[in-house]
């Protein structure tokens, strides 16, 4: 019965924080950096306060890690097509301007550290492969109208 | 004066010989990982689900295809590249899970009184003709890419399910078994020293 009960409350965490909070982020790769952000990179715990405030902070805790999962899942299982269109979503609300995005991007990738703890290193390396495709995509597109075919590269 | 026939046998004895080399090399792989205690007749954790998943994008023509339209040839050349090196990852993986799988039934298996010699049998061919089918695909998918080794996937991921599911019958019969056998112990020694 208390094993039930758990998860019951996990759901119910995980479904208000889908409804305040991720609802309101347009796109799954948003999503994907926001969950990302929530993680200590020491302690690789999640941390909410208003959502630990609703619930308890264990509760909490497991209720990000399962959102972060399965926003993960969606992305590292979508076709390349749909990723640069996340992408270019994302770049978009975050108002930056685009060659500076990807010039920054490139250098530090920081799409590697969105994925879950428990993800393994090939599905890391899958979605690391993904983005820098889709990213190399994108800047083709932005590049001027009679671009040096060779001169762009999946390579940072 | 035909060169086909010679053509045919050079390019047979090379396969051959690929196939020999990849066999001696892969299970390297294999050991180069940790195994579980003898004392536990556990399946091993640790298997990503999202790797079984993995295998519909990295060997379906969709994501290749986009990139050849829609971008650089380098860009391209690039994708494919990294997308082979995957698949053969992919694969690897697949195989390791396996043997772990082998290794904890044939655990399980030495304590299992009423082990089916004809299931055995099954499971010891299927497992033979998975590690052929998987060593055939590692090189096809090393010469010619993924996209051209998508039909035998399936039929290897078939094996490997039908691998898992009677592995993990009898490790779960191996394990009561086993606990069976150490509340047996207990209840001896405790009525030997009540005597």
């Amino acid at each position: 019965m208390q094993g039930e009960l758990k998860y019951e409350n996990v759901e119910t965490a995980r479904r208000d924080l889908e409804n305040r909070t991720l609802a309101k982020i347009e796109g799954n790769f948003s999503r994907l950096v926001y969950l990302a952000s929530l993680r200590d990179y020491n302690t690789g715990e999640y941390n909410h306060e208003g959502l630990a405030n609703r619930f308890t902070e264990p509760l909490a805790r497991r209720a990000i890690a399962a959102c972060h999962r399965d926003v993960f899942s969606r992305l590292v299982l979508c076709s390349v097509e749909e990723l640069v269109e996340q992408l270019e979503l994302y770049i978009r609300s975050n108002g930056s301007a685009f060659a500076e995005f990807a010039r920054v991007w490139r250098k530090l990738q920081p799409y590697t550290v969105t994925v879950p703890m428990e993800c393994s290193p090939l599905t890391a390396r899958f979605f690391a492969v993904n983005v820098r495709t889709a990213l190399a995509i994108l800047l083709y597109r932005q590049a001027p109208a009679h671009p040096d075919p060779l001169s762009s590269s999946l390579r940072p | 004066m035909s060169l086909h026939p010679y053509f045919f046998s050079i390019v047979s004895v090379a396969l051959a010989l690929s196939l020999a080399f990849l066999w001696r090399r892969a299970p390297r792989s294999f050991t180069a990982y940790p195994e579980a205690s003898d004392g536990e007749a556990s399946v091993p954790s640790g298997w990503d689900p999202l790797t079984s998943e993995l295998s519909v994008r990295i060997f379906n023509r969709e994501d290749s295809d986009f990139v050849t339209r829609t971008a650089t040839w380098r860009i391209s050349q690039s994708f494919r590249a990294e997308r082979t090196a995957l698949a053969l990852q992919w694969l690897l993986e697949v195989r390791r899970h396996v043997y772990f799988l082998m290794k904890a039934h044939r655990r399980a298996a030495r304590r299992d009184p009423d082990l089916d010699p004809v299931s055995e049998l099954r499971l010891g061919i299927d497992f033979l003709l998975f590690q052929i089918t998987s060593r055939v695909l590692y090189l096809v998918i090393w010469l010619i890419g993924p996209l051209h080794a998508a039909a035998l996937v399936g039929y290897s991921l078939k094996l490997a399910a039908a691998l898992r599911n009677m592995t993990e019958d009898l490790v779960t019969g191996g394990t009561r078994v086993a606990a069976d056998l150490l509340d047996n112990e207990s209840e001896t020694k405790n009525r030997a020293a009540s005597v």
